[in-house]
């Protein structure tokens, strides 16, 4: 029940209703029972038509009726001739429309009218195309009748062109128009399709685009549509599956693969050969948290024939080869008798990692687009749309060059949009670990990213093959996304805002923990650190150390010798 | 030309803490006034609108005051031959009540009541060469449905019945420039529309697919000023949006990007202080569907007076538990 508002009504009124209301149901129920009854006798007269009718008036959601109907109309079209039919379909038609006036929004009567119009001979798809004009031109939002259109142009043969030709007089119309930009969304790579480009637009057209959807947000700069489409201009392109990094290591007798899109490897699915000097080796693939048949950016092979299977002492090669999938073709990696761990970082050859590579036109665009929405900013400087829109602008154009002025709008942002605080906190998170990562050595296995008021991890599977991580004195509330962190020796997240560590149970090799001055509150927290073989735990700060006991800490992590600087 | 906001005005009047009693009672009530003109005016959804009181009983722990066998024997006569469910005895069957059935049906522990088989024999018919499902028999074809299929099968744990794959496509086939999803192809995006099908591809294991940022961005500039969540840009707030924006969010895992505080309060002054039970908005007349949807939304916000609820499912997650579903969420 939507939008009936409750009125305050007295004994009096309130009995007046519910006399109406008994006399009201007295006829429903009587109809309802009849409608029931003639539909068990296989009646498919006029008069079932006219009882549904005036049920289905007033009740617009009651399928089975609208059901019944349909058999009537399948009924009777075989049985009259065809001209006594379109006059029959033409008076449901007007039927339908009586309902659409009181009711737009009912599931029930648009889809009757699919039916209807897709049953009757000889439709008249343009008169359907000025019903659909007349019914946004009440509301132009309504999402059923849009659709009804889209069924319509289908049956209609109407060119996307013309269309799009729509959306546009809509938009100059009005521009607090979301439905219309939706549709252009979805004709553009129909009518200019380019496979190549970020949104799968013809780029001369894509820069159209830019204009005219500036022109939208410069006459109403609070409407939202239009900040929307401006944003997805500026998406990226589909980023291509394959291998970031590939891993072994000798102590694990394992080989880690981190994919740049998560993807599912079992024998039904994808498979992947694993060759020991040209051998093929048997074995099992695990993600990072041991599950099997799920989608995952980490996955961890193991043979099932030779526990030791990378021989210790001497050189040797493993290499990879993805089966029956378009991506990766093939990686490998050398080990050299003397190493423990050896790597191939494949992506470091492909370039930009977060963004696209932007044309010389597009750049140009963008970067004039970032000058006159700047020149808005003058003149709305509380708009938070503006500010966002700025801060992706930068983003798109080069984060680096503009990390300062991101940290600065983001910093707005957050003391003007009071709702989306934590949106804002996390994609600020996001361009600072972005700009770390996008220049980091990853061979040096270090990552440190201090005091810098990061409130979420992203791109966590970048951080596979990472043994060193501080992540100390940040904003994060939680582990998520650690269990990434498979290489991970030495781990220090001091002075955060942690609550649990239940990602932690999966990292084999953790050494050390240090996560003083968080917010872990009981003995059970702990318990996921029982199943590393983790020696060495700070975890003085936190509110579970008030009255702990270290017997107890050493029977939850048995592998535990130093717990908080004392040897146990 | 400004765009005014279209939103509420919170009265101070509005309640302000939970009023669980008061709409455990209007639930109660509601099932027992048999011969009360709204019951039989909404006779054609009757099957959803005893899934929504009763998962909002179990809800609120107070599920033994309804009367079990009897809904079991109504679910038992709403089965047709062919496996689907009508929303009450002598209607048609339907992806949507059949649903509707398998949850009741889950929440009693009592699946063994019906014919398993049939429904899956049911639903497997309905799914399409291009991965979408049919509603029923005659061929709205809607992502909601896709949803509905997924959902019971997943309940009754024979999801390898159909082709996943496919309906995976078809559902993506959806997916639009913001990030969200609509009813089919083209389709624009609605907040009850991706509540489906960010819920459809989180029980197959496919949420890497949804792009997140995106998504999470646009649900939540969902929340007005008065706290409460809308289904679209530019329109109202209501609290069944404010569920479906809400548990996309938590699927997705970025809960915390709205206020919560301020959408509990919104929630809270749905409330009806006298007969109990939630309208859409403050000062509307309740119904147990926003019933239903106000008190999952308040769990899901951390409400630990309400069980928990699972945002895939709006069942308690104690039930998704017991009927061994497990599901990765972002």
């Amino acid at each position: 029940m939507h939008g009936r508002v409750k009125v305050k009504t007295t004994a009096e009124q309130q009995e007046a209703k519910r006399k109406e209301r008994e006399k009201k149901l007295k006829i429903y129920t009587a109809a309802t029972e009849k409608i029931f009854e003639k539909r068990k006798n296989k009646e498919y007269d006029e008069e079932a038509l006219k009882i549904t009718g005036e049920i289905l008036a007033v009740n617009s959601d009651f399928s089975t009726f609208w059901n019944y109907r349909k058999e009537i109309f399948l009924n009777m079209t075989e049985n009259k001739p065809e001209n006594e039919m379109i006059e029959i379909f033409k008076g449901e038609l007007q039927f339908l429309e009586s309902c659409l006036r009181t009711n737009p929004k009912s599931y029930g009567v648009w889809n009757h009218r699919c039916f209807i119009m897709e049953t009757m001979p000889k439709p008249d798809w343009k008169k359907e195309l000025e019903l659909c004009n007349l019914f946004l031109e009440y509301d132009e939002r309504n999402f059923h009748c849009w659709d009804y259109r889209r069924f319509v142009v289908k049956k209609a043969n109407i060119s996307p062109e013309e269309e799009l030709e729509f959306t546009t007089n809509k938009i100059c119309n009005n521009f607090s128009n979301f439905s219309s930009w939706h549709y252009r969304s979805k004709l553009l790579p129909l009518i200019y399709p380019d496979e190549n480009s970020t949104i799968g637009v013809e780029e001369n057209i894509l820069i159209k685009e830019y204009e005219t959807v500036q022109n939208a947000f410069f006459t109403d700069p609070d409407d939202q549509s239009a900040w929307f489409y401006h944003r997805w201009l500026l998406g990226r392109g589909k980023i291509k599956t394959g291998v970031n990094c590939m891993l072994i290591d000798r102590t694990y007798q394992m080989l880690m693969i981190n994919t740049t899109q998560p993807v599912m490897i079992s024998p039904s699915t994808c498979e992947i050969d694993v060759l020991l000097n040209g051998e093929r080796v048997e074995g099992t693939w695990r993600t990072h948290k041991q599950q099997t048949d799920v989608y995952s950016s980490i996955w961890i092979f193991k043979s099932t024939e030779d526990e030791s299977w990378i021989p210790m002492h001497e050189d040797a090669e493993v290499a990879m080869a993805v089966v029956g999938e378009d991506w990766g073709s093939s990686d490998s990696v050398q080990i050299n008798s003397t190493q423990t761990v050896a790597w191939n970082l494949t992506h470091e050859e492909q370039g930009l990692r977060f963004r696209d590579e932007l044309s010389a036109a597009t750049t140009d665009t963008l970067q004039r687009e970032l000058d006159s929405i700047q020149e808005l900013y003058e003149l709305e400087p509380e708009n938070k749309w503006v500010l966002l829109t700025i801060v992706s602008l930068m983003k798109a154009l080069n984060p680096k060059q503009y990390a300062n002025d991101i940290e600065i709008f983001l910093s707005k942002l957050i003391t003007i949009d009071s709702s989306r605080i934590n949106y804002y906190w996390d994609l600020r998170s996001k361009c600072l670990i972005e700009n770390y990562l996008e220049e980091l050595d990853f061979s040096t296995r270090v990552i440190s990213l201090q005091n810098q008021n990061i409130s979420c991890l992203v791109h966590p599977e970048l951080f596979s093959m990472v043994v060193k991580i501080d992540l100390s004195n940040n904003k994060l509330d939680s582990v998520k996304g650690f269990s990434c962190f498979q290489c991970a020796v030495d781990i220090h997240v001091d002075g955060n805002q942690i609550k649990d560590l239940e990602e932690l149970s999966f990292l084999h090799g953790l050494k050390l923990l240090s996560i003083k001055d968080n917010n872990i509150s009981s003995l059970e927290s702990l318990q996921p650190l029982g199943k590393t073989s983790i020696l060495k735990l700070y975890l003085f700060g936190n509110p579970v150390v008030e009255n702990i006991d270290e017997l107890e800490v050493k029977k939850i992590i048995p592998s535990l010798h130093n717990f908080d600087g004392h040897m146990m | 030309m400004g765009t005014p906001i279209k939103d509420v005005v919170i009265s101070d009047s509005a309640p302000k803490s939970l009023l669980l009693d008061k709409h455990a009672d209007y639930i109660a009530a509601y099932g027992s006034k048999k011969d009360d003109y709204e019951y039989i005016m909404t006779e054609f959804l009757r099957m959803s609108g005893m899934y929504w009181g009763l998962t909002a009983m179990d809800l609120m722990s107070q599920l033994e005051r309804m009367n079990k066998d009897e809904v079991i024997e109504f679910i038992q006569q709403c089965q047709h031959e062919c496996g689907g469910f009508g929303a009450s005895i002598g209607h048609d069957p339907h992806l949507l009540y059949t649903l509707s059935a398998v949850q009741i049906l889950t929440l009693y522990d009592s699946q063994q009541s019906v014919n398993i088989d049939k429904i899956v024999e049911y639903i497997t018919s309905l799914q399409q060469d291009d991965g979408s499902f049919y509603g029923d028999k005659w061929g709205e074809v809607d992502t909601r449905f896709s949803f509905c299929a997924v959902a019971c099968l997943a309940l009754i744990n024979q999801l390898d019945t159909i082709n996943v794959d496919k309906a995976v496509q078809f559902v993506l086939s959806c997916m639009n420039f913001d990030g969200g999803f609509g009813c089919r192809p083209g389709s624009e995006s609605h907040s009850g529309q991706i509540y489906c099908c960010v819920g459809m591809l989180a029980i197959v294991g496919r949420l890497h697919l949804i792009n997140t940022d995106m998504l999470g961005w646009w649900l939540c500039e969902r929340q007005l000023p008065s706290g409460g969540l809308n289904g679209r840009p530019e329109k109202l707030p209501d609290v069944c949006y404010s569920w479906w924006v809400l548990s996309s969010l938590k699927i997705i895992g970025k809960l915390h990007w709205i206020n919560k505080d301020k959408l509990v309060k919104f929630i809270l002054a749905c409330q009806d202080d006298e007969t109990g039970g939630f309208a859409d908005r403050p000062g509307d007349m309740v119904d147990p569907f926003h019933t239903l949807f106000g008190l999952a939304g308040l769990s899901l916000l951390g409400d630990e007076s309400i069980k928990q609820v699972n945002p895939v499912f709006c069942m308690p997650e104690e039930v998704i538990r017991r009927a061994g579903i497990k599901m990765d969420l972002l």
